[in-house]
């Protein structure tokens, strides 16, 4: 029962930072942005290849991904998606999932579909705690996962830029006339997310195995936890990954592991219905009806 | 006004004209044409029904119904179970499949319907997902992740060539005709007015809740009667073939591409998209998927109200030189 519990502590804490760079793109810029699938995966495969080239630590590695898809993002963001964002929600949507097909082919050429993992000399052991027993990787990650968010929702309300996101999510007409640049915002705010989604990946390269849709999987697990938390709600986030780890930890101890999708999603209908704005959002964007 | 009355006469004989040419130009491809052509060509007939069908719920509701591939899943494993488990005959099975995916739409509307805009969305990529698993977990019915072989089609080659191109055909037919007879009814003056501003319409005496559970109970529907032709078609199945979001989505792309709550709109962004992603994988098949992104990208870039939006801009602009002649002229 208790290593059940830290089980799903434990992945609740790589969701939570799988979904905040995705929440915060949804909640700020009104973008469900299907391309963090991408980013995730090209994390990953940045912390694989200097594990495997040049035997780097894949914890010392998250810098560098996080930088290469900050840039990538920034580039996406002011190059295409800033043109489309006044079409809705709707075009963003399609437009992410264009960007998405391209990088996962890409990616699917240059690396092939197969199966590839991360094994450095400490990736077996595990502290026991009372017959419970905690990977260190894992439970690293989780650490990791929680101080980047932390940082992250600093940087919101310490920093002038980091108030000018905010702003921007509240209202981008009235942060415009305050003197906030918002076509800059949304491609800042874009990188962050990306570089965001860039540290979860290479943070699971380290758990599981990885290949060129490893993504897909995680940002349907995004997807819940952001409507689960609440839109653009970092607590949330949170929150929303720890609570979709338990449960996905415990429908896999009860009804076996082919049905934790369905138990994800079928909470996500639930929350949806009975609380659309989330556990810890406001109305933000989006009309919920 | 015997003018008029013979200017309304030769517009009939053009629309007659050109019925007649689509007619012919739709029943000759099987009699002479390569069975790799009749092949294409049939599967641009299952995504034109695929992309009309869709379009009911996305151009007149304006619900974004990107998971709705979970109905022609629906469809496709209804006849599969029917034919393989009860040895049911094809069209009865086929009838089935439409109306549970149908039933299925409306069950379970009632409770999704009340989401809107991308939530809605999301919503429906986890009915998919959820579905496909159940699917794959009711192992002894359907096969499960093994997979199901649906009994293949008696008869010669040719002759099954024929029958797939013929009903996908017919139900592409029959998605754009309900696609019309919707697009001219109360249904559909209804489901724009709740599209433009659902407040307004439900004001206005639109029964906003009915009117989205129909039309999302019709697209459902023509969509299991697809997925059922289709599993029929491809004669093997796999959850993640019939549950396939990225077919699902494309679609979705399908019916803006073309025009969104037109009604032959759909069917040209999908013949367009699909013989397009046909041309491509022939020749590339590593980069198929490259190639569709790029098109999506600039799809949404350059055309984002669709191919029917530049018809109607030249058909403006012509008239406004028409008119600006007709001025000259006095």
């Amino acid at each position: 029962m208790t290593q059940i519990v830290v089980n799903g502590l434990l992945t609740g804490g790589v969701y939570a930072l799988v979904a905040v760079g995705f929440s915060l793109v949804w909640g700020v810029m009104n973008v469900v942005n299907i391309a963090h699938a991408s980013y995730i995966m090209l994390g990953a495969y940045i912390s694989y290849w200097l594990f495997h080239l040049y035997g780097w630590d894949p914890f010392l590695s998250i810098p560098v991904s996080m930088a290469a898809l900050f840039v990538l993002g920034y580039l996406v963001a002011s190059v295409v998606l800033n043109r489309v964002i006044r079409y809705g929600l709707v075009m963003t949507l399609v437009l992410t999932f264009g960007v998405d097909l391209i990088l996962q082919n890409a990616a699917l050429i240059l690396w092939s579909a197969d199966y590839r993992s991360i094994t450095p000399s400490y990736a077996g052991a595990s502290l026991a705690v009372g017959g419970v027993m905690i990977p260190y990787v894992r439970f690293a990650v989780f650490l990791l996962a929680l101080v980047l968010v932390v940082l992250f929702s600093l940087f919101l309300s310490k920093t002038r830029t980091g108030n000018a996101i905010q702003a921007t999510a509240l209202n981008p007409f009235a942060a415009q006339l305050t003197g906030v640049r918002i076509d800059r915002i949304y491609a800042l705010t874009y990188a962050i997310g990306a570089a965001l989604a860039a540290a979860a990946g290479s943070m699971i390269s380290v758990i599981y195995t990885i290949q060129p849709q490893v993504g897909n999987v995680f940002l349907t697990r995004a997807f819940v936890i952001t409507v689960l938390g609440g839109l653009g709600s970092i607590p949330g986030a949170l929150l929303g990954g720890v609570l979709l780890g338990l449960a996905e930890s415990f429908a896999t101890v009860t009804v076996g592991i082919g049905w934790s999708q369905a138990v994800s999603f079928g909470l996500l209908v639930l929350i949806l219905v009975v609380r659309p704005q989330g556990l810890l959002g406001r109305r933000f964007f989006g009309g919920v009806g | 006004m015997s003018a008029s009355q013979s200017s309304s006469f030769a517009r009939r004989a053009a629309w007659a004209f050109v019925a007649l040419v689509l007619a012919v130009a739709a029943v000759l491809p099987p009699f002479y044409l390569s069975g790799y052509w009749v092949r294409v060509i049939t599967s641009l007939l299952m995504y034109g029904a695929l992309a009309s069908a869709i379009n009911i719920m996305v151009g007149f509701a304006g619900y974004p119904a990107l998971g709705n591939i979970a109905f022609f899943g629906v469809g496709a494993y209804t006849v599969a179970v029917l034919m393989v488990k009860y040895n049911v005959d094809f069209f009865v099975a086929l009838l089935a499949a439409g109306v549970l995916a149908g039933l299925y739409a409306a069950l379970l509307g009632r409770a999704v319907l009340r989401l809107r805009g991308a939530y809605f969305g999301i919503a429906t990529i986890g009915i998919n997902h959820a579905t496909s698993e159940i699917v794959t977990n009711l192992d002894s019915l359907t096969g499960g992740g093994r997979g199901t072989i649906v009994p293949f089609y008696p008869g010669g080659i040719q002759e099954e060539r024929m029958f797939f191109y013929f009903l996908m055909l017919g139900l592409m037919l029959l998605a754009v005709g309900t696609t019309w007879l919707i697009s001219r009814s109360r249904l559909g003056y209804g489901l724009r007015a709740l599209k433009a501003d659902q407040e307004g319409a439900s004001v206005m005496g639109v029964n906003t809740t009915r009117f989205k559970v129909i039309a999302w109970t019709v697209s459902a529907g023509l969509t299991g009667l697809v997925g059922g032709a289709y599993a029929y078609w491809l004669s093997f199945l796999e959850p993640p073939y019939v549950f396939d979001i990225t077919m699902g989505v494309k679609t979705y792309i399908m019916a803006i591409l073309g025009g969104a709550g037109t009604v032959v709109g759909p069917v040209l962004g999908a013949f367009t998209l699909e013989l397009l992603s046909e041309l491509i994988w022939g020749r590339f098949l590593e980069a198929h998927m490259l190639v569709l992104g790029i098109v999506v990208v600039l799809v949404v870039l350059f055309i984002p109200q669709g191919f029917m939006s530049l018809f109607a801009q030249l058909a403006a602009t012509l008239k406004r030189r028409r008119t600006g002649e007709v001025r000259a002229d006095g």
